[in-house]
């Protein structure tokens, strides 16, 4: 696609039809004067597509009566509803005194039952009736969602209902769920990836809600003591903190009364949250090793980088970079360079994050033979640089571009995904349109605008890098990427474990 | 009985039958339904009765098309019968590395100078040849790493003519998702989906991929593999587990082998014989395509039969006649690792045709299927024993596959007690058999399972192609609910009782060589 016809296309986004992707060939091209059975580079490049004809469905908003939003789109084709339920609130907004408590809530508010009924007989309930839930959490926010057969639309919403406003906490259960956190504890060594990355955070974000690592003396019975788990209850799961989504084979007039049902007589939240604090995150480079007997390195490069999301030309150029450094696929450049010129890995991949509220990480992440761990992080600080010293090529950003431009129907493939979207659009104070600004705000980066926002923020002399591997079995001592501190990630004892 | 007919899939070419007419009709009126209050009982939809076209071209090539119209996009998958049981001890891992190449281009996507590079590959693959024969030879590991470093310098000569990735950038810049393939035990799967006003370039990518694929960049190709399985298994306690519990389990037959394939094996894959093998057995013939979609199935005719009609058919690769002999006792296998145990539990069972095959899948429902499911509710929540339990049924379909337990102790309990309680349980089972609520559950559970995997065009796409490649009729998976309803609790005590035997089972335990684990 030519940049006149994304040009175009951002003038479009304008009108109603957001996802009407503007006609062209894949890319102009010189004929190949190949001879091969068939031509088919030619083949494939010389087609051309009618426009792509699509409305996106658009969620109704609603508000029940005691305040709480709810977006609906309704979608008749099977006979199933979703509903989904997003509180803020999560463990990020509580001390570290509440960490275990407040990890287990969402299992707990799950599986340890409710007010009127013991966990078996909810589990018994949910299953006769194929209804599906879970509740889990993302640091500040945490989520539920039910889905059912239309049948048993208000079944599955009463339990819901009873699961997220009176849970039991049965004593069992929680102990259950404490036993396993522990053994999730003992095992983190096992898995060389999970480890690397917990303690990735660890090492950058320290005693913050990111850095935490969960730890034998944070699961003492008491910690999970049942007034602890009542007390975060009564401040997350609460009308204050809720908006709540439906999608499927139910219309407003018959949701509505139901959801009134399940918010009637809901105690307001107990106290409004605090935030969690800004994390002060690691700026001083170095090399940290986590010894293992593996024949294979986990490698993970980032140091800070203050490109926050939001509406501004460097965010849109960073993501732009982002993508072509090495998103996902086969054809960023990490990928050429690691996997597919050199075959030093089957994974790599960039990472930009970009918080609204503090400063996110710039970094590349592999898995590599032990004797190529040197060779293929020195590769991946080259491509890093790479990117500081020359602009990509327009080919590079038009890709990249035409691939969230043409794949954009993708956001829309389900009424859940379009719902859940907004919500957390809603949840984050994002504008509803922020997919249709990102649209635009992409076609505006330039190959310039990639490069300086890669000089400006990405620095790979600053990188903190950290191999999980056997140092033994390197190809070259790890004192090459610079000076190395070992770390000795504490290995619980049994005894410990048990507590 | 449902083994293969063998026979062509029941449609005239081209042409859907009159029977798949009437119930696109019927499905269209129950999909698009009237407006009713969602109490009102409705039939619940069903997945045999979709209109799916079923079109097979005179080269055997068979494609079902399902027009699925709420969203402007097509999934594509491509399902090839061949996997890990068609290789034997010195090509395992070959269809799996054929998996990987078939992203390498074609004669003229991925390349500047087609026949230059075909010089290049000559040279190296001579090279490469005289490396085995060093290695074999046991000469000089100087010479044979100067040959190494010799032969990587020839892929990067040869590099220079190369598109990087090119075939996948094509599909991305026309914003395809998904882009991805994977192996199985029997098959090896290709799949995209695509914004629906592109759908057309999938009918020439696919065509030329599958008729003119171009195996570049093939010695760093396999170190990528060997990257991937120190990834998926040499590095993972839980992979190597796996592959050592298969080994153990099956002396004979290749379900033992690794569809990923043993290290020695990837290290020694020659190019041409890997070509070789490719011209055989990925054929026309040996495929089923499933397009799921919002796509005009006239057009997609037309396109199939202009894109695949003149392929040659290839042909199907010779079948899998050995048989795993009756195992005559328990068999006991340790992998020692850096890593907290696990167990795994394995019985030799049936393969998916066979009578016994619903109520084996309805026993591993009632173990391990969900919270009230008996081994969760006894090894996890009553006494604690383990942190998880599962149970799975494989590693393929066609042939006699396993029954098999997986379980995390939770410390300071041992693998030992977690396999006494499994053993327990299952005693339980076969002298009480399950009561009637929890089959039930389990029932309905399946009834709602069937509605829910209509959900996406992907989901749909791989369950079609899939049923049509094993079942040879895309329906069969959708009636294999009805079959399991009909279970009764006798079929189920009756199966536990006869596959899930001590002389039957093989067992792999994971046992750690941590000092600070080591029990006080």
């Amino acid at each position: 696609m030519s940049r006149g016809a994304s040009r175009a296309l951002s003038v479009a986004l304008a009108a109603a039809c957001l996802a009407c992707v503007a006609p062209g060939t894949v890319r102009a091209q010189e004929p190949e004067a190949a001879n091969a059975p068939a031509d088919s580079h030619a083949a494939a490049l010389g087609l051309t597509f009618e426009p792509l004809k699509f409305q996106p469905p658009q969620p109704a908003e609603h508000t029940l009566s005691n305040g709480v939003h709810v977006l609906q789109l309704e979608d008749r084709r099977l006979p199933l509803v979703s509903v989904y339920a997003r509180f803020r609130g999560g463990f990020a907004n509580f001390p570290r005194v509440y960490y275990a408590a407040a990890t287990g809530l969402p299992g707990l508010v799950r599986g340890g039952g409710t007010l009127s009924l013991p966990p078996d007989s909810v589990e018994a309930r949910l299953e006769h009736y194929a209804i599906r839930t879970s509740v889990g959490t993302g640091g500040e926010t945490s989520f539920a969602l039910m889905n059912a057969l239309t049948r048993h639309l208000d079944i599955g919403l009463e339990l819901f209902g009873a699961m997220l406003r009176s849970p039991r906490f049965d004593s069992a259960r929680v102990e259950v769920w404490r036993g396993q956190e522990l053994e999730s504890v003992r095992r983190r060594m096992d898995d060389p990836g999970r480890l690397a990355f917990s303690e990735f955070n660890r090492l950058l974000f320290g005693d913050h809600p990111i850095g935490w690592e969960m730890e034998p003396a944070d699961l003492e019975p008491e910690d999970l003591a049942h007034d602890r788990l009542e007390w975060l209850h009564r401040r997350v799961f609460c009308p204050d903190n809720l908006m709540l989504g439906v999608t499927g084979d139910v219309s407003w007039q018959e949701i509505e009364p139901l959801l009134e049902r399940l918010v009637e007589g809901w105690e307001p939240c107990a106290e409004p949250l605090v935030r969690s604090p800004r994390p002060e995150i690691r700026t001083e480079p170095g090399v940290f090793v986590i010894p293992r007997p593996l024949e294979q390195s986990t490698v993970v490069m980032a140091h800070v980088a203050d490109v926050r999301q939001g509406d501004t030309p460097d965010f849109f150029a960073s993501r732009i970079g982002t993508s072509i450094l090495g998103g996902g696929g086969l054809s960023s450049r990490l990928m050429a360079r690691l996997r597919t010129e050199r075959g030093y890995a089957y994974s790599t991949s960039a990472l930009w994050t970009a918080p609204v509220s503090y400063p996110g990480l710039v970094g590349a992440i592999t898995r590599t033979r032990a004797d190529r761990t040197v060779a293929a992080a020195r590769l991946m600080l080259e491509t890093l640089e790479e990117m500081t010293e020359a602009p990509p090529t327009s080919d590079e950003v038009e890709r990249t571009v035409d691939e969230v431009v043409n794949g954009f129907v993708f956001n829309f493939e389900s009424p859940a995904q379009i719902v859940s979207r907004q919500m957390a659009y809603r949840a984050q104070r994002m504008p509803a349109d922020w997919l249709e600004r990102y649209l635009a705000g992409i076609q505006e980066v330039q190959p310039e605008d990639v490069q300086r926002v890669f000089r400006e923020h990405v620095h790979p002399e600053r990188m903190v890098i950290l191999v999980v591997g056997n140092p033994e079995r390197l190809d070259e001592p790890l004192s090459a990427l610079g000076p190395v501190t070992v770390l000795h990630v504490p290995e619980p004892t049994a005894a410990q474990a048990e507590r | 009985m449902m083994r293969p007919s063998g026979r062509p899939a029941p449609s005239a070419t081209g042409r859907a039958s009159q029977a798949v007419l009437l119930s696109a009709l019927l499905v269209a009126a129950l999909l698009a339904g009237p407006v009713s209050a969602w109490a009102q009982e409705r039939p619940t939809p069903r997945g045999d009765a979709l209109p799916v076209r079923e079109i097979t071209l005179e080269n055997g090539m068979r494609f079902l098309v399902l027009p699925q119209r709420a969203v402007p996009t097509v999934a594509f998958v491509t399902q090839y019968s061949v996997g890990g049981v068609n290789e034997h001890p010195g090509n395992t891992g070959i269809a799996h590395l054929l998996e990987h190449l078939l992203f390498k281009g074609t004669s003229t996507i991925g390349t500047r100078a087609p026949e230059a590079e075909l010089d290049w590959f000559r040279r190296i693959d001579l090279l490469y040849d005289s490396l085995l024969a060093a290695r074999v030879d046991e000469v000089d590991p100087a010479r044979t790493r100067e040959m190494e470093a010799r032969l990587r310098a020839l892929e990067d000569s040869a590099r220079t003519l190369v598109v990087p990735n090119e075939f996948d950038e094509i599909f991305t810049r026309n914003g395809a998702r998904g882009l991805n393939a994977a192996t199985t035990n029997e098959s090896t799967l290709y799949y995209v989906e695509l914004p629906a006003n592109r759908a057309q370039l999938w009918f020439v990518l696919e065509a030329a991929r599958m008729s003119d694929p171009v195996f570049r960049e093939f010695y760093a190709e396999r170190d990528v593999v060997l990257e991937e399985r120190l990834t998926r298994v040499e590095t993972s306690p839980g992979g190597l587990l796996y592959e050592t519990h298969l080994a153990a389990a099956y002396q004979a037959h290749p379900y033992g082998q690794p569809v990923i394939g043993w290290r020695s094996d990837l290290e020694t894959h020659r190019r041409e014989d890997v070509a070789e093998y490719y011209r055989r057995y990925y054929g026309p013939k040996n495929a089923v395509v499933a397009i799921v979609g919002d796509v005009d199935p006239e057009r997609v005719e037309e396109w199939i039969h202009r894109d695949f009609g003149p392929l040659p058919p290839g042909e199907r690769p010779p079948p899998v006649l050995i048989e795993e002999p009756r195992q005559r006792g328990e068999r006991r296998v340790e992998v020692r690792f850096d890593a907290e145990p696990a167990v795994l539990i394995g019985w030799h069972t049936v393969d998916v045709f066979h009578e016994d095959a619903p109520a084996l899948v309805m026993l591993s429902a009632l173990l391990s299927g969900g919270r009230t499911a008996r081994l969760y509710r006894e090894l996890v929540v009553e006494k604690r024993l383990a942190t998880f339990v599962g149970v799975t049924l494989g590693p393929g379909e066609r042939y006699p596959r396993l029954f098999t337990i997986q379980a995390y102790p939770r410390s300071p309990h041992t693998t030992a007690e977690v396999e006494e309680a499994v053993y327990a349980e299952i005693a339980r089972l076969i002298e009480e058999g399950p009561d009637a609520a929890e089959l039930e559950r389990v029932r309905n559970q399946l009834e709602a399972g069937a509605v829910r995997r209509l959900e996406t065009n992907f989901g749909l796409a791989l369950q079609l192609a899939g049923s049509a490649s094993l079942f040879g009729d895309w329906r069969t998976t959708f009636l294999l609910e009805e079959r399991m309803a009909a279970v009764t609790a006798a079929d189920i005590q009756r199966v536990a009782r006869v596959y899930l035997t001590s002389e039957n089972r093989t067992v792999a335990t994971l046992v750690t060589t941590r000092p600070e684990a080591v029990e006080p």
